[in-house]
């Protein structure tokens, strides 16, 4: 007879909560009864009378306590797992040695790259208001419909919007004024220091740590300025510098230090060394006035602190609104306003013009958001890599643990006893290789420092945070590769097992090739990527620029009696044996500095304004730089002040074909982003005669297309000369600069004597371009072992599997060559496989980099061919050792046994 | 003697395994019971009057062997101590001794 079963949920229920020492028996009698229930009144019957029965068991007494039961047995098993985790480890000390290896060269990469990639994003966040802080952003439409956006705003917004607007709580204004000597009068050493200016709010917002000093009263009286440590290192050679006087070489009166701070973290766009106090100009009651009218400029960088839970949106909306109430606005201009928040600065500027400063200051440096995300994408891939390599030497594997995990089920292991095991082994590899991950980061981090620039120690720098995200990434890694294994392994049946019957793989063999796949198409795109960049980088250092930049000695102008007494210098400096040629101008070519630009057309034309760059030049400018003229004439005497040149894309834009004096009309130039008159009368234009052409050449980086260039001579109303450029030989070069600075020193003594090598300069426009190159070169090759290494598994796993066929094939008459093709034959597949989808992926990533460069290099076919053929031949590389090794056997050896 | 004295389902839970004797086990128990005195007894209830007998000391139990119907589950046999045997005494004679103060009168009284 069928004997019928009581619904198993209420049978478990009861082992739930009954005591165990209680639940055998109890359960034993509702068996009992429920067999005669069932027999006397009907299964139906007999289940309801089990439910109302074991109900009634629910009852103090019975329920056992809540505390974990078995604990020892939990703890024994936890060190067993450990035990045997440990010795599989040790038994099998090529695959271990393979998978400890991958993870820690992909952990090297993914903790330098987030430690990299953790900096910039976590710029300006030492700020403890942090959050509330917004930098106000000015965008400007003038009548002729041309949009400006600028980081900066007027003085009023920033002195009225704290109190109009309730949710301001604080406003500060930053200027960047200038260069300057700035120095201890008892012991002047002529040094430029960029001179900034802040009003007294600017300490409440923002928390730069003061080692001495009231950041309260700090910039409140007039002649006050604050100073960082490493500025009072360098002028006075002490910290101990309050209350010490400092003397700017452009004021009358010194001025008194009120406070010292630490020097700025390398994360903060923050680079001022000084801070003078804003009522060292506002004392005088003239200016003063003029800034209380002032409430649409965009002369002063504007910080706002909101209030808690302010909506920046709304806030930004009461500004424009309180801008258009009171400023009387040109007709047509059209302005709004907009916060950005403090910590998006760094990153997300772009298209914003950083304002509040003169021409001659360098703007606040910026990061490459993209560069942040393929950095961030490259590392997580590393480790990702790294992690599916351990998974597929592990469940490649499988067949030599099958008896040990046969046993194991055969006496009494269940599943999930398999499982801890299998995590526990991946976890012990995961932390191996995270140990000497940190301890070979911690030998590479002073290269690694001094490479990307950076100041980062192992563990201070940081913070817990990174880490605590780095070591759960890891354990993930460490779970989720172990994880796939474990769940594997434990599912196949012990019978079969201990049968030593094969087991149907399939299935795990193919999710195995597709993880072969993934982690080659990774490395291809990377490959093809630092190839790409190596290239486009090389293309940027090689190009002909139209103009000779090497062994160009570029000297600053900095004391007003260099430029006043231009031509003795000049004349001083040629005398020197080992200089070729001098020229003064107003910027140099690959300009480090704003450039000027000027709105023109030619006199009479109908039609717009246009808009040019514009570089002031003597006669010998052309000449120092080689740069070719097409037509018409060089400068040539003083009587030139009111010629140009113009370059070719100048002369398109005018309209002009050949030199035949025509006259260009002037009337505005931009010395930063606005347009302003050029005259103090708005109806006057400078008026020059072009008089020759020159060929186009790249003044600016190579981002950008050659844009129309004026060059107007070194007398003109648009900007005066700003640097001696100096063309030297390549002899001697350490006493040509040495003779140069004597010259300038006995002009004016206190010449602080600035000079930059032009071809340095030009190649910093691509320094960010050559570090990625390189971090991701290193990453490319990482990538690349790691795969191999997993692959190199994989094919010695192939050959143990395969040794009684290739035995069997060889005795037939199989050569060397054809069992190695057999071995070779299907990874070699998968790396094409690969290929096939990393050539489309690389491609559209490498088009969208270079579209940000106007002139960049093709991508060529070769490219890819190259990347094919490296990543198909280290494969090959890689398993042909094995297949070699398989090959060569004897077959008597092999098949001898069985 | 306080920590002798027994409830009333205490005792007839007692009386009963001895009853049994030998054969006493939650079934049988139960069956007894539901017999002789002609009223339902939960699982639940004679599970923990049992449990808390053994615990004072009035019972002792002793695993014994399964049938096909507990399917595998053993039977936990119950037996009377000594010390039950005394509380049981004490119960007894502690009604006799209210039985005979009872005036003759009362008993009348219907």
């Amino acid at each position: 007879m069928q004997r019928v079963e009581p619904p198993r949920f209420i049978l478990r229920f009861l082992k739930w909560f009954c005591k165990p020492e209680y639940h055998a028996d109890i359960e034993g009698d509702l068996l009992e009864y429920y067999d005669r229930r069932v027999a006397d009144l009907g299964r139906t019957q007999a289940n309801l009378r089990l439910c109302k029965d074991v109900l009634l068991l629910f009852r103090p007494g019975i329920i056992r306590s809540a505390t974990i039961h078995q604990p020892l047995t939990h703890n024994g098993m936890i060190k067993s797992y450990f035990i045997m985790g440990w010795r599989n480890l040790w038994k099998s000390k090529l695959y271990s040695t393979l998978n400890v290896l991958g993870l820690t060269f992909g952990m090297v990469c993914f903790l330098l790259i987030g430690l990299y990639v953790y900096d910039e994003l976590n710029f300006d966040t030492q700020h403890s208001q942090g959050e509330r802080i917004y930098r106000v952003i000015t965008h400007e439409k003038n009548s002729s419909n041309e949009a400006t956006t600028v980081a900066a705003a007027g003085y009023m917004l920033a002195e009225e919007s704290k109190h109009a607007i309730p949710e301001v709580a604080q406003t500060t204004r930053m200027q960047r004024v200038g260069r300057a000597n700035l120095v201890d009068p008892e012991n002047p050493v002529n040094v430029q220091e960029t001179i900034t200016v802040a009003n007294e709010h600017f300490f409440q917002v923002f928390d730069f740590p003061f080692i001495e000093g009231d950041r309260r009263t700090a910039l409140k009286e007039p002649y006050s300025i604050v100073v960082t440590e490493d500025l009072a290192m360098r002028i006075f050679g002490t910290k101990d510098v309050m209350n010490r006087n400092l003397q700017f070489n452009h004021m009358t009166n010194p001025v008194k230090i009120t406070g010292i701070l630490k020097s700025h973290p390398k994360n903060s766009s923050f680079t001022f060394t000084s801070v003078l106090s804003e009522s060292t100009r506002y004392a005088n009651e003239g200016f003063l006035r003029e800034a209380e009218s002032d409430w649409a400029s965009t002369d002063y960088t504007v910080y706002t602190l909101l209030q808690p839970d302010a909506n920046p949106d709304s806030v930004s909306r009461k500004m424009t609104q309180l801008v258009y109430a009171n400023a009387s606005l040109e007709p047509g201009t059209k302005l709004s306003y907009s916060l950005q928040p403090l910590k998006d600065v760094h990153l997300k500027s772009e298209g914003i013009t950083d304002g509040g400063r003169n021409s001659n200051v360098d703007s606040i440096p910026q990061g490459n958001p993209v560069y942040i995300t393929v950095f961030f994408f490259t590392a997580i891939f590393v480790l990702l890599i790294a992690g599916i390599n351990y998974t597929n030497l592990t469940t490649a594997r499988a067949s030599s643990r099958l008896k040990e995990i046969g046993v194991r089920k055969a006496i009494g292991a269940v599943r999930g006893n398999l499982v801890r095991q299998f995590l526990v082994e991946s976890m012990i590899t995961t932390v191996i290789a995270f140990l000497v991950a940190v301890l070979i980061v911690s030998f590479l981090l002073p290269a690694f420092n001094n490479f990307v620039n950076k100041n980062f120690s192992i563990f201070t720098s940081v913070g817990l945070r990174f880490w605590a995200a780095a070591i759960g990434l890891i354990i993930a890694i460490g779970l989720l590769s172990g994880g796939y294994a474990a769940m594997l392994l434990s599912r196949f049946n012990p019978v079969s097992l201990l049968k030593g019957l094969k087991l149907k793989s399939r299935n795990d063999f193919s999710i195995r090739k597709a993880l072969v796949v993934v982690q080659f198409t990774i490395s291809t795109v990377m490959i093809i990527g630092t190839i790409v960049l190596f290239m486009q980088v090389r293309f940027l250092n090689n190009s002909n620029l139209g103009f000779d930049k090497d062994l160009m000695v570029v000297i600053d102008v900095n004391v007003v009696k260099a430029r006043s007494n231009f031509e003795w210098v000049k004349n001083e400096m040629s005398k020197v044996g080992t200089v070729q040629h001098v020229s003064v101008s107003s910027h140099v070519p690959g300009e480090w500095k704003t450039l000027v630009r000027a709105k023109l057309k030619k006199e009479g034309s109908p039609g717009d304004f246009q808009i040019a760059y514009a570089i002031a030049a003597d006669k010998d400018f052309l000449n120092t730089y080689d740069i070719q003229l097409l037509s018409g004439r060089n400068f040539r005497n003083a009587n030139d002040s009111s010629a140009i040149l113009i370059n070719e894309a100048a002369a398109k834009i005018l309209g002009i074909t050949d030199v035949s004096g025509d006259i260009v009309e002037i009337p505005q130039i931009a010395r930063g982003s606005s347009f302003g008159p050029l005259y103090d009368d708005v109806n006057t234009s400078f008026k020059p005669r072009v008089v020759g052409i020159v060929k186009d050449f790249h003044f600016q980086s190579l981002r950008a297309k050659i844009e129309p260039l004026i060059i107007a001579y070194h007398d003109n109303p648009i900007y005066p000369i700003d640097y001696f450029s100096v063309k030297i030989q390549p002899q001697n070069i350490q006493a040509t600069l040495d003779k140069l600075k004597s010259i300038m020193v006995a002009n004016d003594e206190r010449e602080p004597f600035e000079y930059h090598f032009l071809d340095d300069q030009l190649a910093r426009f691509y320094i960010e371009d050559q570090r990625s190159q390189t971090i991701l070169g290193w990453v490319a090759l990482a990538s690349v072992v790691i795969a191999c290494l997993g692959l190199f598994g994989l094919a010695t796993y192939a050959a143990e599997q395969r040794l009684k066929e290739i035995g069997m094939r060889k005795v037939l008459g199989a050569n060397l060559f054809s069992i190695m093709a057999l071995l070779s034959k299907d990874f070699v597949k998968l790396v094409l496989i690969a290929c096939c989808f990393a050539f489309p992926i690389a491609w559209l990533g490498a088009n969208k980099w270079l579209q940000e460069y106007a002139y960049h290099i093709d991508i060529d076919w070769w490219i890819f061919a190259l990347a094919g053929v490296i990543a198909t031949g280290i494969a090959l590389l890689t398993v042909s050792y094995q297949a070699i090794k398989a090959a060569i056997v004897n077959p008597v050896k092999i098949l001898r046994s069985e | 003697m306080k920590h002798l004295q027994l409830g009333e389902f205490e005792e007839i839970v007692l009386l009963t395994v001895g009853v049994l004797h030998g054969n006493a086990y939650g079934v049988t128990i139960k069956d007894e019971i539901e017999q002789r005195l002609n009223r339902e007894v939960t699982i639940g209830a004679l599970q923990i009057t049992l449990r808390r007998l053994e615990s004072k000391g009035f019972l002792k139990s002793n695993l014994g062997e399964s049938t096909e119907s507990r399917r595998g589950r053993p039977k936990l046999f119950f037996e009377i101590t000594a010390y039950g045997k005394k509380a049981l005494d004490y119960s007894k004679e502690s009604r006799d001794q209210l039985w005979k103060a009872l005036p003759k009168l009362v008993l009348k009284l219907k």
